[in-house]
């Protein structure tokens, strides 16, 4: 059991290449993924989330470079150490919702009665006791899912990688399984997720690796990314003239639901506009250093106009409208 | 081998339980057993007096003969004096008799004869019929002439003993081959091979269609789906075959001699037990159906893996099917000439062998090294296609998309 906390990160990805024929999915890519921390990776799509997550779990392997996943290549013989559920997640359609958590259990190495009981404690928690003998063909997709779910958590692995477990689910079922996440954190499991729905990434991950195009473009540390990206914006509430926020250090004015929003020009210290303001005789009420949301830091990062991800366009400012 | 298990119990269980199987178990004995028992019904229910005939003998000769041989074949006769003609036909239509015969004086030299009743015999009864006349009436104009024959013996057909010749042995004496019971005994293996081993086909789909094979490939080994897929469906196909047996030994052992209580003339029991295999047989099918079952398997395993869906499998198929079909029609001038260079050579061809060893070895003596080598290289050429098969259905499973081509397949059977 200790192998994987020999150094403290049990999936490493060193200079990793794959190519499907012209097309290059994932591109010299090094990842660490430290023990016990909630790691997300994010990127539109088709960027090569998925194919990533399938090098870790050995289903393919590297052009180039190397995987170690809790000490040793990736494989089957990490299977009950490790909660995989992929992107593509399907179901026997014909079998009853228990026998099948019992038959994954199975394959992972639990015995049949344990596999039996811990799939009944799981269908009770997230409301599918009730299902438990029906056929999985008979069930909503987004019930399937948290029964796919369950099975892949029903060995409580060491590691658990979850390729869009959120997508297809209700916000309730989304914050039900956030919140299981969460406890696998707490007892220190090491999750390693993909997503592109950025809500969801901002409120569980530690740390970040955005790619885009195949290639890493961020990889960090979530709060030190946000205090790195957010010089350059301050939200401003006052009343007045505001004759004051124009000067050579702003770039752009915009106006949101409660205030104003003032885009700086690279490196340029806000101290000078509060002086402004305080000259001018107005009542500021607000004057704050906005913390970038990571959906902003995607965007700005990943959303290049040429990228056409669904993402590229759809940006937080948008909806603003600048008052300049 | 506890992942192999559970691979197994679920691929047996899921397809037991479906409804499909139950009917395709239950409905082919089902209809044999009606095809038996509805007859027999029908026939011991109301129709008991159409067996009864009586017999107005005007040759004078032929009442003793034809009498004791409809006897035989079930009826009860009763010899009338010429002349009763009009009460025996009242008797007719009131349903105590089913009919009379009428055999007139020419019946001796044409073996020509009347039957009178309120409805005809049927073909069959009238056949038995008319076959008791003409043997009696050959039977009284032998007797004339002062020589014995045995006119049952040579009405059967005659028989014949078979002496294999061996160098150097006395050589052995066997009964002469049951055709039917081999060639039924061949087909039987071709359609279950076909049958069973079409269904890993669809089984290895399964995962694909299902998307659950990304799931499970995380988990198990690509060999240890395979086999356990591959065991799990011939363990449904052997259950079905014992079910099947049962039911055949049941209809054997209670059927047939109810039948042939009701209908004698209906059931020959020593063509009965001629066309029954042997144990040497029994085991030998057996041995032929897990070979073959297995190398088919195998192949149609790899078959689905490459595919995506069930059309693409459909038509990538076919040149699987023609070498299943390939033996069936060899099966005719191998059965006729067990022994040939090209029989010999077939039956030790592995893709070929369930069929037609089978038809050579019911059809007629095949020496025992024969069975011997066919058995070994059908068994180890399995061993040799699963090797290929896993590695294609290694690389296979998780491909979605476009059908591997041909040199593409051979570099996902080198690539390790």
């Amino acid at each position: 059991m200790s192998s994987s906390g020999l150094n403290g990160t049990p999936i490493k990805l060193k200079g990793v290449t794959k190519r499907f024929g012209t097309h290059t999915a994932v591109s010299s890519l090094d990842l660490e993924i430290p023990k016990g921390s909630v790691y997300g990776l994010l990127g539109p799509n088709g960027s090569g989330k998925t194919t990533t997550l399938r090098i870790m779990m050995g289903i393919l392997l590297p052009d180039e470079g190397e995987v170690e996943l809790l000490g040793g290549a990736p494989g089957v013989q990490q299977n009950d150490r490790v909660g995989y559920l992929p992107e593509e997640r399907g179901v026997y359609r014909k079998m009853k919702v228990r026998d099948l958590l019992v038959f994954l259990g199975e394959i992972r190495g639990l015995g049949r009665g344990e596999a039996q009981k811990r799939a009944m404690d799981w269908l009770k928690r997230l409301d599918l006791a009730e299902w438990a003998e029906k056929r999985t063909q008979d069930l909503s997709k987004g019930m399937q899912q948290k029964v796919q779910f369950i099975g892949t958590v029903l060995h409580e692995p060491e590691i658990l990688i979850l390729d869009e477990p959120f997508s297809g689910l209700d916000p309730i079922n989304q914050e039900v399984l956030e919140g299981i996440v969460r406890e696998f954190q707490a007892r220190g499991t090491t999750i390693l997720f993909s997503t592109h729905l950025m809500d969801h990434a901002e409120r569980l991950c530690e740390r970040v690796c955005l790619i885009s195009k195949a290639k890493k473009v961020l990889d960090s540390d979530l709060k030190q990314l946000k205090r790195r990206e957010r010089k350059g914006l301050v939200a401003v509430e006052f009343t007045g003239d505001d004759s004051w926020l124009r000067g050579p250090e702003v770039t752009e004015i915009l106006e949101v639901e409660n205030g104003i929003h003032l885009v700086l020009k690279e490196g340029a210290d806000h101290q000078g506009i509060l002086r402004r303001g305080v000259d001018a005789g107005v009542r500021i009420d607000r004057f704050d250093l906005v913390e970038p949301r990571l959906h902003e830091i995607f965007v700005r990062h990943a959303g290049e106009p040429d990228n056409g991800g669904p993402l590229g366009s759809t940006g937080e400012t948008s909806g603003k409208r600048g008052v300049r | 081998m506890r992942i192999v298990l559970a691979v197994i119990r679920r691929e047996y269980l899921q397809r037991v339980k479906s409804k499909w199987f139950l009917v395709s178990t239950l409905a082919a004995p089902a209809f044999l057993i009606a095809s038996m028992v509805i007859p027999i019904l029908y026939e011991t229910g109301q129709e008991e007096n159409r067996r009864n005939l009586a017999l107005v003998d005007e040759t004078g000769v032929l009442a003793d003969r034809v009498g004791p041989r409809l006897e035989e074949a079930g009826y009860n006769v009763e010899v009338a004096p010429a002349g009763s003609e009009d009460s025996l036909k009242a008797q007719a239509l009131d349903g105590e008799l089913g009919g009379f015969l009428v055999l007139g004086t020419d019946a001796l030299a044409s073996g020509h004869l009347t039957f009178y009743g309120s409805q005809g015999p049927g073909p069959i009864r009238g056949m038995t019929i008319r076959g008791v006349v003409v043997q009696s009436a050959l039977e009284a104009r032998i007797a004339e002439t002062g020589s014995e024959v045995d006119l049952d013996a040579l009405f059967q057909g005659g028989s014949m003993d078979l002496q294999i010749l061996e160098e150097g042995a006395g050589g052995a004496t066997e009964d002469e081959p049951a055709f039917v019971g081999v060639f039924i005994g061949s087909m039987l293996l071709y359609m279950v091979v076909l049958m069973y081993a079409a269904a890993v086909m669809r089984a290895a789909l399964e995962e694909k269609t299902g998307r659950i094979v990304e799931i499970l490939i995380s988990s198990i080994r690509p060999w240890q789906l395979m086999l356990g897929k591959i065991v799990g469906v011939g363990s449904v196909g052997l259950t079905q075959l014992a079910v099947w047996i049962l039911c055949g030994t049941l209809a054997l052992t209670l059927g047939v001699p109810a039948a042939m209580a009701s209908r004698p003339d209906l059931i020959d029991p020593e063509a009965i037990s001629q066309a029954l295999p042997n144990a040497g047989l029994v085991t030998l099918f057996f041995l032929l159906f897990l070979g073959g079952y297995f190398l088919y398997a195998a192949v149609y395993s790899a078959v689905g893996a490459m595919c995506s869906t069930e059309e693409e499998a459909q038509q990538a198929q076919f040149p699987v099917v023609i070498f299943l079909i390939a033996p069936v029609l060899f099966l005719m001038p191998v059965m006729e000439n067990p022994g040939a260079p090209f029989s010999v050579i077939m039956s030790m061809i592995p893709f070929f062998s369930p069929v037609l060893l089978y038809a050579r070895a019911g059809a007629g003596t095949v020496p025992f090294w024969q069975i011997g080598a066919s058995l070994t290289l059908l068994y180890l050429s399995v061993w040799g296609v699963a090797w290929v098969a896993g590695r294609i259905y290694r690389v296979g499973i998780l491909m979605q998309g476009k059908r591997p081509t041909l040199p593409e397949l051979w570099r996902w059977v080198r690539e390790t």
